[in-house]
């Protein structure tokens, strides 16, 4: 078991960097004063791994994905993906919000997934494009559901749409803020298992914003730690517990108290 | 939610019909009862008689083809104009600008204060008439377009960037449609609008041969103390207004973004 563990984490150092960040900085300017949101962080993230960044509210973890999705300027430093400058967001990478409205609502479910397969010439014809999104409609659980508009359907249906969406492009990193944060506890362990499945069949990378430990536990292969203070990541986790997980199994309280210390925490204060 | 809809549209109706009755029933007893001379308050047969003979002689039918044709071009040349010039705003803070100062200063400005300088410079034909209804719609519709455009969650043009959307797509295919329910009700005010501007107009500029549409068969016929004949033309007027409005408008929204769940 132990050599297992190293072997695996030998694996991990072993695989490809897909996006590199190098000393990024984002300040946020007020009225008097500069918030320094993100200070110089430096970050490698791994082909086909799903890395969890989590931390308090506030600290950071939505600036920091939107700086890989390309939506924002930086202060300083250089993000590459693939060897190259990230200045604009692109179908290589695309992002999951967490607000349920981020379909079109004049649009079907069917018909949002076509859209950008359609603006970026994926299928031959619109039929083939139909079919690969009915393809992806299936992955995340939505057949029957293609021919609803958005506002028809409940919150975690509308992410699965959003997954779909998003997947079919082929992206090679999905990016994605807190996108089960405002589900109920039982849909969002469906859609956990859901996105697994998708993961395992798609391989594609994913970086999962979450303030949910549990969620970070359950999910990911490394959880990054950020602390409000530092302005920054304060650890990288490795996170080598084989899957499927479970609360509460071998290994989990020990990871899940690691991550714990690191969150600034603090009862009497 | 199919059959609510059914039904409280069926209740709408039902209620309309029901006050129409009323007011009708209304005016004729006090035409009937002799309060007003009869050439001031005509009975209501009057009114329907002098409606049928205008329809049978073909006039009313000829003043009102003329006038919807043109409220019609007036009204396209301002929506097309609207978007495009909106559209130009929303990507170029420049120009969103002049946009800006030249809406506040024309859309308080009513179109029959410029009907003079109208005159003088277009003359007192059908282009006149247009641009009067060109200048009452445009102004209100692009505030409308402008505002529905600052309206927009941001996740939705977020989105289109991450597809690989270029400006006119995103313009095209998210702006717009994301903007819909101001659009409407640009269009909505747009619409009443033009009808004052263009009825107005008529009754000012007269008739360039036989024609001179509605306004001018309404104006016309005070020369004759014809009543009845101008409560034709001013029913006319009303039961366009209700057609459009309840037949093009709400179906357009009933089919868009009432089904789209975004109003
Ligand atoms: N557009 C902005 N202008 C100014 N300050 C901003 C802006 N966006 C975020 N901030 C500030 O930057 C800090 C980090 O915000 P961010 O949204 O990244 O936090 P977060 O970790 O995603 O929080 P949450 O878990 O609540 O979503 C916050 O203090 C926030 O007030
Ligand atoms: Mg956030």
């Amino acid at each position: 078991m132990g050599n297992d563990l190293k072997q695996q984490e030998e694996n991990l150092i072993d695989r490809t960097v897909i996006i590199c960040l190098k000393s990024v900085s984002k300040y946020y300017r007020r009225s008097q004063e500069t918030l320094r949101v993100l200070d110089h962080i430096d970050l490698d993230i791994y082909q086909g791994e799903i890395l969890a960044l989590l931390g308090p509210s506030g600290c950071g973890k939505t600036t920091l994905l939107r700086q890989i999705a390309g939506f924002d300027h930086r202060e300083s430093g250089s993000l590459l993906m693939d060897g190259h400058e990230v200045v604009q967001p692109e179908v290589k990478r695309i992002m999951i919000f967490q607000d349920f409205n981020q379909l079109f609502p004049w649009k079907t479910v069917i018909q949002n997934v076509v859209y950008p397969l359609q603006v970026n010439r994926v299928g031959e014809s619109d039929t083939a494009n139909r079919e690969i999104a009915l393809e992806y409609l299936k992955l995340v659980e939505l057949t029957g559901f293609e021919d609803s508009y958005p506002h028809q359907l409940s919150g975690g249906m509308k992410q699965k749409a959003a997954m779909a969406r998003a997947l079919a492009l082929k992206p090679k990193v999905l990016l994605m803020d807190e996108p089960f944060g405002s589900l109920d506890a039982l849909t969002r362990i469906a859609l956990q298992n859901l996105l697994l499945k998708v993961w395992q069949e798609t391989g594609v990378t994913i970086i999962f914003v979450t303030h949910d430990i549990q969620e970070a536990v359950i999910l990911s292969d490394r959880i990054a730690v950020m602390g409000r203070e530092t302005a920054g990541i304060k650890k990288v986790i490795p996170n080598l517990l084989d899957r499927p997980r479970v609360v509460g199994e071998a290994g989990y309280s020990e990871i899940y108290g690691h991550v714990y210390s690191l969150m600034d925490i603090n009862p009497t204060k | 939610m199919k059959m609510t809809n059914k039904t409280s549209s069926y209740q709408k109706i039902k209620t309309r019909l029901f006050w129409v009755i009323v007011i009708l029933v209304l005016w004729e007893i006090v035409a009937q009862s002799g309060i007003f001379p009869a050439a001031i308050f005509p009975s209501l047969l009057v009114i329907a008689r002098a409606l049928e003979n205008s329809i049978v002689s073909g006039e009313i039918l000829l003043q009102t083809a003329f006038s919807l044709a043109l409220i019609l071009q007036g009204f396209l040349i301002s929506l097309l104009a609207a978007i495009l010039v909106s559209s130009l705003a929303a990507g170029n803070k420049m120009f969103n600008g002049l946009v800006d100062t030249l809406a506040a200063i024309a859309h308080p400005l009513p179109g029959i204060a410029l009907l003079p300088l109208i005159i003088v410079w277009f003359g007192t034909g059908t282009t006149s008439i247009l641009v009067i209804i060109v200048h009452s719609v445009i102004w209100p519709m692009i505030l409308n377009i402008m505002t529905g455009f600052k309206a927009i969650s941001p996740i939705y043009k977020e989105a289109g960037l991450n597809f690989g959307l270029n400006r006119f797509q995103i313009i095209k295919d998210i702006l717009i449609p994301a903007s819909l329910p101001y659009v409407l009700s640009g269009i909505r005010i747009g619409w009443a609008r033009a009808w004052r501007a263009l009825i107005s107009a008529e009754m000012i500029f007269g008739a360039v041969g036989l024609k001179g549409g509605l306004g001018w068969y309404i104006f016309k016929q005070r020369v004759f103390m014809d009543t009845p004949g101008m409560f034709a033309g001013i029913f006319v007027i009303v039961l366009i207004g209700i057609i459009v409005e309840d037949y093009v408008f709400a179906a357009f929204e009933e089919r868009t973004v009432k089904k789209w769940g975004m109003i």
